[in-house]
């Protein structure tokens, strides 16, 4: 078996730099805790040259680098980064496996011919890291232990080849496995150097001292496996989040750190070949609630600007009713086919541009007032559903129409809602008809058409439809309302 | 009277005929497999007619506009003909027609050349004045019931006539006058 391992050094600092693009390479200092007591978690490289150590207290810390950036430890964060880390290696290999924070194990049996040599694959990986905001190193060996082991020797790349995972990695210090400070120390004094020095050690004698720490360390500087492959399946949806040190109280000001969490996820769908088909932002509010918006779209992307313009045009709808400190964007990720149209299909709108033109109608109109028509099965008048606008598969020749459609149809305009109307009967027929701008003596008269239903529900209807012809000229619908006792003049015919 | 990337009028007092000729295009255009958008800007669609006159209903957007500004309804005439894949954009403005300055009109007609959509306006009078290809009016030229007036025992159709009012490309195709099934 082959596995890489994906390193991320100093992975809460590099968590923090992929949020915020505008620090790299200037010393940042990872603290937790309430000030003034907060002490160093992490720390950028830069900081590390500087002197700034973990567990260090911040004060200290700022003495020593003078310029540090303290940004606080924030564990939504560190996962957003540690998922999107396993996300890319999933778009590599479909066995990975979670190995803390910053390490990802890829199992890299049967890539050859899908990605190349291993030289190639461990390219892939480190240009893809680079994509999400994550520098790493690789290291590919035998063996998880082996191959982090290789990780951590310093190059971009490095490859153990079969069978000489002992000799490449026995000059390695022994501060690459990263052991207990306490069983580091004792090491030491014991004058062991090297993962070669550890590994030579005998095995009784470590057990009888060290006890089973000192035999895991001694399975590490061997490369040995400590257990089965664990592979990680991967979540519903990918979730970036970002904290706030200042209150958020306008849209602009929103799209401003959304934007940041839209390119994040937008690269770690790009990297794992897939596409979002639902948003889902969470905003923590400054009187302690949470407004919560999905965003269905319409056809799976992974562009930012259509999923900023959708996320915009829903929040201007349902504005959160407080100012933001704390913002969490979720997106569930599919599968997208390519497709392509037929030679003789006629032109449709494209997916993208549809779901946006289909969002700013909504926010226009109401999502009540838009969509597909359809007929629906009851004798009622006027019904109808109006069910969302989908694109049907396209259509390449001419379709049937329905029995009994004709194209050349006396249609009826509908008035929503019905006018009442001054009727004057004459043996129960109407003889003349005054309704809004309508009005005229009756000229010809076809009904009454009595339709009643559903009289076991408060919804019922019945009521008496005539088509009369009027006077000024209109043909149109007169209703006899039974349950209101009222004259409606329903619809023209147009 | 779908003319791409043009914009042609349908005008017509009540009961004139207009909505059964814009069905007549929805249909033709649906059910060839093209997408239609229909901006209603008075909500006076029947559906059962519209199913009738055989426009393909999933193949039809719908806008629903009864309730809120005619503004809105302007604004959705204009960024569906701007959205390209659309073979037909149909805007009914109801009984009351806006008021259209020429250069919106322009404007409307810029954006269905971008789209690619024939806009459809179907109103009591012309609105789109030069900027409009094609302009025709729709008139009853007789109605037919069964059974003889005043007492007649239905309504069975009318006759539609199409009169053309203005065309910069010549007179249309397409029979002058319809006969109407109720």
């Amino acid at each position: 078996m082959r596995v890489a391992c994906v390193w991320v050094p100093h992975f809460a600092a590099a968590a923090a730099l992929r949020a915020e693009p505008e620090l790299r390479y200037r010393p940042v200092a990872i603290v937790e805790g309430v000030a003034p007591a907060r002490t160093v978690v992490d720390a950028t490289d830069e900081a590390w040259e500087a002197g700034v150590r973990p567990g260090m207290p911040e004060a200290e810390a700022a003495a020593r680098c003078p310029g540090l950036i303290a940004r606080a430890a924030s564990g939504e964060r560190d996962v957003a980064a540690r998922e999107a880390l396993l996300a890319l290696a999933l778009g590599t290999s479909p066995r990975v496996e979670d190995g803390g924070p910053g390490i990802v194990y890829v199992d890299l049996d049967g890539l050859g011919a899908l990605h190349g040599d291993e030289p190639a694959i461990g390219e892939r990986l480190a240009r893809h890291t680079g994509r999400i905001g994550l520098p790493a190193r690789l290291g590919i060996a035998g063996s998880r232990p082996a191959a982090l082991s290789a990780a951590r020797l310093g190059r971009r790349v490095s490859i153990v080849r079969p069978g000489e995972e002992a000799a490449t990695l026995a000059s390695a210090p022994l501060e690459l496995l990263e052991l207990a400070p306490e069983l580091g120390a004792v090491l030491a004094r014991w004058g062991v150097r090297t993962l070669g020095d550890l590994a030579e050690l005998p095995r009784a004698g470590l057990v009888a001292r060290l006890g089973e720490a000192g035999l895991a360390a001694q399975d590490l500087a061997r490369g040995v496996d400590p257990g089965p492959f664990r592979p990680y399946a991967s979540p519903p949806f990918y979730q970036e989040v970002q904290g706030l040190e200042w209150e958020l109280v306008s849209l602009e000001q929103l799209a401003a750190v959304v934007r940041p969490l839209l390119d994040r996820l937008a690269a770690r769908l790009d990297v794992a070949h897939v596409a979002a088909d639902q948003l889902t932002l969470g905003l923590g509010l400054a009187d302690g609630s949470r407004h919560e918006r999905v965003v269905d779209l319409a056809y799976p992307m992974a562009e930012v600007g259509p999923m900023l313009a959708l996320l915009r045009l829903d929040l201007e709808g349902h504005p959160p009713r407080a100012a933001i400190v704390h913002v969490a964007l979720a997106a569930r990720p599919v599968r997208v086919r390519a497709g392509q149209g037929g030679f003789w299909h006629v032109p449709e709108p494209a997916g993208r541009e549809l779901a946006v033109v289909l969002a700013r109608l909504t926010a226009l109109v109401g999502s009540a007032n838009l969509g597909s028509p359809a007929l629906v099965d009851s004798h009622r008048p006027d019904a109808f559903a109006l069910e969302p606008f989908a694109l049907a598969p396209g259509a390449d020749i001419e379709r049937q129409a329905p029995p009994g459609a004709s194209s050349r149809f006396l249609a009826l305009r509908r008035l929503r809602p019905a006018w009442p109307a001054t009727v004057d009967t004459c043996a129960g027929r109407p003889v003349a008809v005054s309704a809004g701008p309508v009005a005229g003596r009756v000229l010809a008269c076809a009904g009454p058409w009595r339709v009643s239903g559903e009289w076991w529900r408060e919804e019922a209807w019945a009521r008496d439809e005539w088509d009369l012809a009027l006077s000024e000229g209109t043909l149109c619908r007169l209703v006899l309302d039974h349950r209101a006792r009222a004259w409606f003049l329903d619809g023209m015919y147009d | 009277m779908v003319i791409p990337g043009e914009i042609t009028e349908i005008v017509g007092r009540r009961s004139s005929g207009r909505t059964s000729a814009l069905l007549a295009c929805l249909a033709g255009v649906t059910r060839a497999g093209g997408i239609a958008a229909l901006i209603d800007s008075e909500d006076a669609l029947d559906v059962e007619s519209a199913a009738h006159a055989g426009v393909e209903l999933k193949r039809l957007l719908w806008v629903r506009c009864g309730r809120v500004r005619r503004q809105a309804a302007l604004r959705a005439v204009d960024m569906l003909a701007r959205c390209q894949g659309f073979a037909v954009v149909a805007w009914d403005v109801g009984d009351t027609p806006p008021r259209l300055s020429l250069a919106l009109a322009f404007r409307l007609r810029l954006a269905a050349r971008q789209g690619g959509a024939a806009l459809l306006i179907v109103a009591p009078r012309r609105i789109a004045g030069a900027a409009a290809t094609l302009a025709v009016e729709a008139e009853r030229r007789g109605t037919r019931w069964e059974g003889a007036p005043p007492l007649p025992a239905r309504l069975a159709g009318a006759r539609l006539g199409l009169r053309v009012l203005r065309s910069r490309r010549g007179p249309p195709a397409g029979p002058e006058s319809w006969e109407l099934l109720a």
